[in-house]
């Protein structure tokens, strides 16, 4: 047989524009976003990481640009005499929990929707979006009381309920897309060739749902860890988790360098799994691209 | 290398839909059968009802005199190529030729002898280790064919392997399908709705309608003698004209009166005929069955030149002549003769 060559046109050159005119759009628009990133996120970041580290002793006060002196007495002094040891043991069992209970629920119904036609879809689409609306304080009280009225009294339970509810959107709406992406064709292709349903489940399924799993675990998981008033309203205080100690800051003994230290125990983790999830979106998934003429 | 035999098939799906009506068809060890026909006949629906993906509503299917009308496509001693391919896209070519054999437990020196050989036969060894998105086209198309012959199928089912492939292409890669099997010795079963593919390929082509066929018969006979206006219009470029049996072979249509060399049979009721088979004649010329018209449009097409030519009967519509050499110019009054062994009879439709 012949070896056949792909011979991909030659795309025509684009005429050159001015250079002031690529100047004057495209940097401009590039500076902008690289301004609002900074304004948006650097400065508090950065703000927030030097609270952190203000040493006790010193005032950091106008017209000082920089902390007058820096330590990590603000961290010990937290880990010390808050409940943070226990609560960040809470939170990072609960979440992990919820993101795989949410994930067991959602699947079902994500594979409903994206792989079968019945009476009321649409509106069943919809609804499952409902927990998205309904403010987290609202849903908390009526939650804690429905809670206790079915004779639930571990904590632990019941925020793993609440949260599991308050974010099957987020792992339905995420799963639906990854089940619509499965190839019927690889499916038959598979059984045609005589796969088990364990086999068939490797070649066709997992390529394509494997980015939506993770996908939903770590969004999933980011919302457990940063929801304050459920596990609030439903632990305190027996069951403190990361975001309750933080909110405890807000109000009469606000203390600035402390509320820093925790928000960055909270915010680091997941800035970094955020990034993860980035890269794995991104990841070139085979299983996207169409067949070459 | 197995026979396949269908016997009663239909296949009614679940929203009452009939796909089938009444499928018989049995098709020889080795041999190379095409389902032909529109799309929405009902050919891929066969296709997919012999390889099990659907289960047949009424009917036997065996293969190899073994009954599997029960059997899922797991367990059936087919293989199919399917229109898109289908390789599994995280999968190299070699891992996706030898997908079947490994999950038939096939041993592993077997397993890489057969890899072997169908990398050579496709000609792929240089693109073993690839994905197949990195191919061209008629390659995916040659892993597809490598995997499904990789599990050594009775019977190997092509549904329209070649549609995705552009027309230069197409005609090469169906040269090498049909050099395979006759090498190789598989039986194949294979949908297209591309006449000329089918004529060019087959032992004998399947052409099908309305979830029926219409016509089984070897390419030749269905080109020379279909039995239907619909397989006579399909296949090729065909003029059909209703006719009135006058006896000994003698009819009268819109044309005038034709004589025939075979009588029509009971159930006929058009006369046929191809474009190819008139013979242009002097305008004055008397002899029988000749037909006079003028010429309303011409196309030029190299070999030949396609007239449409309009006749008497404003109602009967162009007739359609090819005519090589110098072609008459348009408007030009032309007459042209119908040999009395060109004119077959056909069948309106269904039976």
């Amino acid at each position: 047989m012949v070896s056949l060559s792909d011979t991909a046109p030659v795309a025509p050159r684009r005429p050159r524009r001015p250079a002031f005119r690529r100047f004057t759009i495209s940097n401009m628009l590039i500076a902008i976003l690289l301004l609002v990133c900074v304004i948006w996120l650097v400065v508090p970041f950065g703000m927030a990481v030097l609270w952190s580290l203000l040493d006790p002793s010193v005032r950091w006060e106008y017209p000082d640009v920089l902390p007058p002196a820096l330590s990590f007495a603000r961290w010990i002094e937290v880990w010390n005499t808050t409940s943070l040891p226990m609560a960040l043991r809470n939170s990072y069992i609960l979440a992990p929990t919820v993101a795989v209970t949410t994930l067991i629920l959602a699947s079902p119904t994500a594979y409903a929707f994206a792989r079968h036609d019945f009476p009321g879809k649409g509106a069943a689409q919809v609804l499952t979006l409902l927990p998205l609306v309904i403010p987290g304080f609202v849903l908390a009280i009526f939650f804690s009381a429905l809670i206790f009225s079915l004779g639930i009294y571990s904590r632990f339970l019941s925020i793993l309920l609440a949260h599991s509810v308050l974010f099957l959107p987020y792992a339905i709406r995420l799963m639906t897309v990854a089940f619509s992406n499965v190839r019927l064709d690889l499916v038959d292709a598979a059984r045609d060739l005589g796969a088990s349903p364990w086999a068939r489940f490797r070649v066709a399924y997992w390529p394509a749902l494997a980015p939506g799993i993770l996908a939903s675990l770590i969004i999933v998981f980011i919302q457990s860890i940063e929801e304050f008033a459920v596990a609030f309203v439903v632990g305190a205080p027996n069951f403190t988790t990361i975001p309750s100690i933080l909110y405890s800051y807000l109000g009469y003994n606000f203390v600035r360098p402390n509320a820093a230290v925790v928000s960055l125990v909270l915010v680091i983790p997941n800035v970094l799994l955020m990034l993860g999830l980035e890269r794995l979106l991104k990841s070139a998934n085979p299983a996207q691209t169409g067949v070459k003429g | 290398m197995a026979s396949l035999a269908a016997k009663g098939i239909s296949k009614v799906f679940e929203d009452g839909f009939q796909a089938l009506t009444d499928i018989d068809l049995v098709v020889e060890p080795g041999e190379f059968v095409t389902l032909l026909g529109p799309s929405g006949c009902g050919k891929t629906t066969l296709l997919k009802t012999l390889a099990g993906f659907y289960d047949a509503t009424t009917g036997r299917i065996e293969i190899g005199g073994t009954d599997v009308t029960a059997a899922p496509p797991e367990k059936r001693d087919t293989a199919m190529c399917f229109q898109s391919y289908a390789l599994f896209p995280h999968l190299t070519v070699a891992e996706n030729i030898d997908f079947g054999p490994r999950q038939a437990g096939v041993p592993k020196a077997e397993r890489r002898a057969r890899l072997e050989s169908l990398l050579r036969q496709v000609d792929l060894e240089a693109h073993r280790d690839k994905l197949p998105n990195r191919l061209s086209g008629g390659q995916q198309q040659r892993v597809a064919l490598a995997r499904a012959l990789a599990m050594r199928p009775a019977v190997v089912l092509f549904d329209e392997p070649l549609s995705n492939l552009d027309a230069k292409l197409r005609e090469q890669v169906r040269r090498e399908i049909r050099a395979l099997q006759k090498e190789i010795g598989f039986t194949a079963i294979y949908v297209t709705h591309d006449q000329s593919e089918a004529l060019a390929m087959s032992d004998r082509v399947v052409v099908m309608q309305g979830g029926r066929i219409d016509q089984v018969g070897r390419p030749e006979e269905i080109y020379a003698r279909p039995e239907t206006a619909f397989v006579a219009d399909f296949i090729g470029a065909a003029n059909l004209v209703p006719f009135e049996d006058l006896g000994g072979g003698r009819v009268k249509t819109p044309l005038g009166e034709l004589r025939a060399a075979v009588p029509p049979a009971g159930n006929a009721s058009f006369i046929c005929w191809r474009p190819e088979d008139v013979e242009l004649v002097e305008a004055g010329a008397a002899s029988e069955n000749v037909i006079r018209g003028v010429v309303r449009d011409r196309a030029y097409q190299g070999a030949h030149t396609e007239l449409h030519v309009a006749t008497g009967d404003a109602d009967l519509g162009l007739q359609r002549l090819h005519v090589a050499g110098a072609a008459p110019a348009e408007g030009a009054e032309v007459a042209f003769r119908l040999g009395a062994d060109q004119i077959r009879f056909v069948r309106s439709a269904l039976a």
